[in-house]
């Protein structure tokens, strides 16, 4: 594949940076991530995903976008109301960006099937539990966020670990890290930071580029503007994700 | 502590109003978030038009959109969300001559502007105001943001950078470049601080200045203090009227 002029300046952004470059690029155009989850966290991130040109976008989530929605996502607008987040987000995703493959997948076991190894999961909506499994056994990895109120958590979880199966569930659901709808919805500008903070793991983990959230829990108070970073370590003897 | 604002401060956020000055990069999340909030009044300024290699990081304008002018494109977006916002639109370019009427106008200021004239400009102005500056910035993979806020005991963008750096030692994002997420990040951060200020409740970047690498998703706050010698905020200010910033940054566009 090589860029066309049109691409090279819709992207010039990106491919001057050392990290990036034309192959770098061409990586996140040939990439693939699936979005489990676009409320307010989800949606921000799918906009930006679709920006920076990723190749393929799944979507799903079935829940019909609320009037709450439209105080937590910047994605969807009023005249979408009743329409699922999925079909919703899909519009603004193919607006920004026509080259962009943009899938809405109304079956979660179609969307999880699809998963391996190159495929990177944005996963922001419960239950995390079955999808996130079926994900790390395929090869895919999964980058996990929760946007509450004014603030919440994101990390990473792949294989090799540690994962959602051998961290301390508790643990996690006090830091923020549990699905949206689980509990208060965010405010948008909150679950801005969090979904962009997620966006960029996944742009990262696309480039093979940086440092990434793996065993690294990073919270974000909203009150405080505080951002804060966990150290993650699984029991060990893993089934799900091997550590 | 509990997300929601109470019915008071909604109603306060809804009563206010905020300028951006720029409806580009950190402008997307920023106007977006402050619609969704419920701000009352939102006032877009910004001369450009939607260029193509606009589209990979600023959210807020489509493929569609090209060529037309970004506060028009921004406006419909903004509408489409909470048709009770009132946006206005000042397609202009922020200059000495109109900064003041503009920005009182407003509460408070999103600086996000790329270049630093504007930067040292909507500072000064905003000292002489009296109002508030949200500040953000991004470079490469980097990105900062605070709040100036001399009323209340903090410091302006000139304590901090007193003088402008050497035209050509910082490279514009055209020359370096920028992954398209940072401005979400630092953007929607920046939301969040203005919903702090027009809100009254939380704890603001007052007196602190966040510093983020999102290649290394490295997060680090630094205090900064205001400068009782600032020329602008300090105890016996030199510079009382706004100046000549281009001549002050060295040139236009460097």
């Amino acid at each position: 594949m090589t860029l066309t002029e049109e691409q090279i300046r819709r992207y010039s952004r990106h491919i001057i940076l050392p990290e990036v470059g034309g192959r770098g690029q061409k990586r996140i155009m040939e990439a693939s991530v699936l979005l489990a989850g676009l409320g307010g966290a989800g949606s921000a991130a799918a906009l930006y995903l679709a920006a920076a040109g990723v190749g393929r976008i799944v979507l799903w989530d079935p829940a019909p976008v609320t009037e709450a929605d439209l105080t937590s996502a910047i994605a969807h607008t009023r005249d979408r109301l009743g329409q699922s987040r999925a079909a919703s987000a899909a519009e603004p995703l193919r607006a920004i960006n026509p080259e962009v493959e943009v899938i809405v997948e109304e079956s979660e076991e179609r969307a999880a099937a699809r998963l391996n190894a190159d495929w990177v999961v944005l996963l922001s909506t419960e239950p995390w539990q079955p999808l996130h499994d079926q994900a790390l056994k395929q090869g895919a990895r999964v980058v996990a966020c929760g946007a509450h109120g004014t603030g919440g958590a994101v990390t990473l979880f792949q294989p090799g670990g540690p994962c959602l199966a051998c961290l301390d569930a508790n643990y996690l659901h006090t830091a923020g890290l549990y699905g949206e709808e689980a509990g208060e919805a965010p405010l948008a500008a909150a679950a801005g930071v969090i979904g962009l903070m997620a966006a960029a793991e996944v742009i990262k983990l696309i480039l093979g580029k940086g440092i990434s959230l793996a065993g690294r829990l990073l919270t974000y108070d909203g009150w405080n503007a505080a951002v804060c970073e966990h150290k993650l370590e699984g029991r060990g003897n893993c089934p799900v994700c091997g550590a | 502590m509990h997300a929601h604002f109470t019915q008071e401060e909604q109603e306060r956020l809804a009563r206010s109003s905020v300028l951006l000055v720029g409806a580009g990069g950190l402008g997307s999340p920023v106007a977006y978030q402050l619609a969704a909030a419920g701000v009352g009044r939102i006032g877009l300024c910004d001369m450009d038009r939607v260029d193509v290699s606009n589209l990979q990081r600023q959210v807020l304008h489509t493929t569609f959109d090209a060529g037309r002018l970004k506060v028009e494109s921004a406006a419909d977006k903004l509408r489409a969300l909470n048709p009770n916002v009132v946006v206005e639109t000042h397609p202009v370019a922020i200059t000495r001559e109109n900064a003041m009427d503009l920005i009182s106008g407003y509460d408070l200021v999103m600086a996000g502007a790329d270049n630093f004239a504007t930067r040292y400009l909507v500072n000064d102005a905003c000292v002489m105001l009296g109002k508030p500056v949200v500040h953000g910035a991004v470079f490469r993979w980097d990105g900062q943001i605070s709040v100036f806020d001399p009323k209340s005991g903090g410091p302006c963008y000139r304590c901090l950078y007193p003088s402008p750096p050497p035209p050509g030692a910082v490279p514009s994002c055209a020359v370096a470049g920028v992954i398209g997420v940072l401005p979400g990040v630092v953007g929607s951060m920046m939301a969040m601080e203005a919903l702090k200020l027009l809100s009254g409740r939380g704890s603001t970047l007052t007196n602190r200045l966040l510093l983020c690498s999102t290649l290394t998703m490295d997060f680090t706050e630094v205090q900064v203090q205001r400068n009782p010698d600032c020329p602008v905020c300090g105890d016996h200010p030199t510079v009382t009227e706004l100046i000549d910033y281009e001549a002050f940054c060295g040139g236009v566009g460097q």
